[in-house]
């Protein structure tokens, strides 16, 4: 097992390198001029150039991308060309807020989702599993963005029980920071209080975010559960007369569930990439917009480094996920 | 990281209540009335990513630098006049050309160290060395060598040329602390300290920021600064969408709401503890020629699609805006409203359209708008409607910002039709008839193409001239100049739109940059 993690972690090396000559080409192909945009409208020709002289744009693009690789390894991420601010900085403001984000979507999908396919297989074209097919259809039907304007206007607009947007009650400084998610970080500071509201402010987006990975999920364990429980060892246990719950949590969940796994680890990629829209009707102040405002204004290092780390983090949810199938399935084996 | 100091409403008490549902979707201003401080929170889709004073720009980080640094002199009034700042008074020599400031003795830093005229005049030679943000606007008029420090609080300018606006520039240059900024220059003029960091002598100063959600200043210890309101602190919140700005203006979770669209002004009509300010401002939307290349190149053709154009539909389109009377803000100094300007006529336009080389029409012209940018994409479809009349078809392109930046470098690449926003940063004609109609600005998206030296001529004329009346002489010249040539088909001012609980009171309206508020003067 060590050696097949060992060996997947050096797998994304080409993988990040190949990525990031992708990206750098194809940020420095496209039409338009970023530099004379970032110089202002008042910047002269020989201002300009000074800017693009100053940020290495003058330079041939292997040169340029040399630069980058170089800072990289030590952590430099580069500086935006507007905002002249370290993206390695804007990164680490950006980026726990999209993650807990993300994370509590994630969760939310997987602990309502899996119960609720195992449940629709168990009652199979009864009530749940027509309630269940009902309800995916409409959540993955749904656009993320307008249904988060629907859950603001009805829980915080109507029934003023959640915030309209935002990550914290702005009067009040956030916990302290140790991970960059309030509600862990809210947590080792040993404020409930903290916690609680953080936790009010993550519900809607996350909400807004998991429904639909949510019917995915459900639909994906409905599906292998339907199938599992057609096996010939669940018939068998069936014969042996082995309860009901016994035969479902013991023996169907657990082969069930692997090909859920594979699509928790591929919503987690398309989750990480997709906030933008969620993002901004909540005003959450992650990556998406960061990355989304840059990639507007054909600012190179941000739109390289999102796009980097979000691969990052896709590639390592991937390994997660081939490791969790070994936990799960002792029938895998790793080579 | 500590707490906000609540006097009677502490942190954990609030933060209870909102978790038992009481305040959870918002903080409305009972609660705020509870806390025992006034702060006032001003909603923005902006972010502000850099707050040096001398490379900043953009009207969030104008907010942030007007509040937390001080100029020589600030603007106010309406129509904009100087009003002191730093300086308490000022001199300035017959020939326009010396300018001598007292700085108030009071003036001290946010560190409490005394504003000097070294600070000054290393403030200055700073701008025009990083030639950054808003330096620009005194290129070639001041030299780094011509501000000099006559006494600990004395300031002498000895300008390059006569500048009538000069003191309708210099709110937008502000001073800050040499010793602070030499204390932190790491090898890069501080341009990596001051751009997190403040060095000034505002009435505020910062005490928290977070990227891309908020920026909260609180009043400053030090503040010198006379009058004023009883504000505690301000926090420029980030909300991306307009119409959540407008639902949080009517809950009452923000006191002010600077992006609000024509529709949300609507909908706020009648909205109770809401006011809206509908007023006037420089900021003028206009539809650019290629008075260089191609079919526009033809002054016949660009009369013929200025006759053609359809303005009533043009200001329908525009929400509160009012049609502009030529190239000049309405209502600035030297606008002349009696100019006959272009105004739909068909006959007229067939009239120019048959003295072209194409008399029937039967050609394509290009327009292109930003992407996402509706207001432009409106008036494209109403050109393409009214140039029907003259069997002239239009391509309407959609663009990124930086695609049509990139097409203004050259008369080739720049499309034949080009709306654009242009915003006045200082309350002069100067300010949109040097950034619109020079040459020198040819190549870049304020005036890519058009160059006339009688123009020119007569745009450096009224700067340099400093008798009010001869500058309005000179500016009617320019009027009649620039309608006959007719680069522009002339379209509307947009009216600022600001949505405000009427709880903010001592609010004063000002035509320039008026979403970058001034919270001194306000009260809650």
């Amino acid at each position: 097992m060590l050696r097949f993690i060992l060996r997947r972690i050096l797998l994304i090396l080409p993988v990040l390198i190949g990525m990031t000559i992708i990206m750098f080409v194809i940020a420095r192909v496209l039409p338009g001029d970023p530099v004379g945009l970032a110089a202002g409208p008042n910047a002269t020709r020989a201002e300009i150039e000074a800017l693009a002289r100053e940020f290495g744009l003058d330079q041939p693009l292997w040169v340029q991308y040399w630069t980058y690789l170089s800072g990289l390894v030590q952590g430099d991420f580069g500086t935006s060309l507007f905002s002249r601010r370290p993206v390695a900085t804007d990164l680490a403001a950006y980026l726990p807020a999209t993650l807990e984000l993300v994370f509590s979507a994630l969760l939310l999908a997987i602990l309502v989702g899996i119960p609720a396919g195992l449940m629709a297989a168990v009652w199979r074209n009864k009530w749940p599993d027509y309630l269940s097919n009902i309800l995916s259809v409409a959540a993955i039907s749904m656009p993320r963005f307008f249904l988060g304007l629907l859950l603001q206007l009805c829980f915080a607009m109507w029934l003023m029980w959640l915030p309209l947007g935002g990550r914290f009650p702005i009067i009040f400084d956030p916990p302290p920071g140790v991970t960059g998610f309030y509600t862990i970080d809210s947590i080792i500071a040993g404020d409930w209080d903290s916690f609680w509201t953080a936790l009010r402010y993550l519900a809607l987006p996350a909400i807004a975010m998991s429904l639909s990975p949510l019917a995915t999920i459900l639909r994906m364990m409905r599906a292998s559960t339907i199938e599992v429980m057609h096996q010939d060892y669940v018939t068998t246990a069936r014969a042996l007369g082995l309860s009901p719950r016994l035969i479902v949590f013991k023996y169907v969940l657990r082969n069930a569930i692997s090909s859920s796994l594979t699509v928790i680890g591929l919503y987690f990629g398309w989750l990480l990439g997709g906030t933008v829209l969620v993002e901004t009707v909540f005003d959450w102040p992650g990556i998406g917009l960061y990355a989304t405002s840059a990639i507007v204004s054909q600012d190179f290092m941000p739109v390289v480094s999102v796009a980097l780390v979000i691969g990052v983090l896709f590639v390592t949810a991937n390994i997660v996920i081939d490791v969790l199938y070994g936990l799960i399935n002792p029938k895998v084996r790793y080579q | 990281m500590s707490t906000i100091d609540l006097k009677t409403l502490s942190r954990r008490s609030f933060l209870a209540l909102s978790g038992a549902g009481l305040a959870a979707a918002s903080f409305p201003q009972d609660l705020f009335a509870q806390s025992g401080r006034n702060i006032l929170i001003i909603a923005s889709t902006q972010d502000i990513p850099n707050y040096d004073p001398h490379t900043a720009t953009g009207y969030s980080a104008s907010f942030f630098l007007r509040n937390t640094y001080e100029p020589l002199v600030r603007v106010a009034g309406n129509p904009p006049e100087p009003v002191p700042g730093l300086a308490e008074s000022w001199e300035v020599s017959e020939d326009g050309k010396t300018y001598t400031f007292a700085l108030n003795p009071a003036a001290v830093f946010h560190d409490g160290s005394p504003v000097t005229a070294e600070d000054v005049v290393f403030s200055y030679q700073r701008a025009l060395r990083l030639a950054r943000g808003n330096s620009w606007m005194i290129r070639g008029i001041v030299e780094p060598e011509g501000v000099t420090a006559v006494d600990a609080h004395t300031v002498r300018f000895d300008l390059a040329t006569p500048f009538a606006a000069f003191l309708q520039v210099i709110p937008w240059i502000f001073i800050a602390s040499k010793a602070i900024a030499e204390a932190n220059e790491g090898g890069d003029d501080s341009t990596t300290y001051l751009q997190a960091n403040v060095a000034g002598s505002g009435p505020f100063k910062l005490r928290r920021a977070e990227a891309g959600a908020l920026y909260q200043l609180q009043r400053a210890d030090t503040a010198w600064q006379t009058g004023g309101g009883n504000l505690d602190g301000v926090i420029w919140q980030i909300v991306r969408e307009s119409s959540t700005q407008r639902l949080m203006l009517q809950r009452g979770e923000v006191h002010i709401s600077v992006d609000l669209t024509s529709e949300d002004m609507d909908a706020l009509d009648g909205a109770p503890g809401v006011v809206r300010v509908i007023e006037p401002e420089y900021r003028t939307f206009s539809i650019k020629m290629n008075t260089e290349h191609g079919p526009m190149a033809d002054i016949n053709m660009r009369k013929a699609v200025a006759y053609a154009m359809n303005y009533q539909a043009m200001r329908d389109a525009s929400g509160y805006a009012e049609l502009m009377t030529g190239p000049l803000p309405n209502g600035i100094l030297g606008h002349n409203p009696d100019l006959e300007v272009y105004r739909t006529d068909l006959d007229r336009a067939r009239e120019h359209l048959a003295m072209t080389d194409t008399p029937e029409g039967g050609i394509t012209l290009r327009m292109v708008h930003v992407n996402g940018l509706e207001q432009q994409r409106r008036w494209a479809l109403i050109m393409l409607d009214s140039l029907q009349a003259l069997n002239i078809q239009l391509d309407i392109t959609p663009m990124n910002w930086p695609d049509m930046v990139a097409a203004c470098q050259s008369p080739e690449t720049f499309p034949d039709l080009f709306p654009v926003y242009q915003t006045a940063n200082y309350g002069d004609p100067d300010n949109i008839a040097y950034a619109a109609y020079h040459s020198s600005r040819n190549g870049g998206w304020q005036n890519a193409v058009y160059h006339n030296p009688e123009a020119d001529a007569l745009i450096e004329a009224g700067r340099t001239e400093i008798d009010p009346a001869r500058r309005v002489e000179i500016y009617g010249q320019l009027q009649e100049l620039l309608v006959a040539d007719c680069p522009d088909i002339f379209g509307v001012l947009e009216k600022r739109r600001l949505g405000m609980r009427d709880a903010v009171q001592g609010f004063a309206f000002t035509p320039v940059a008026s979403n970058a508020i001034e919270a001194w003067p306000l009260s809650l």
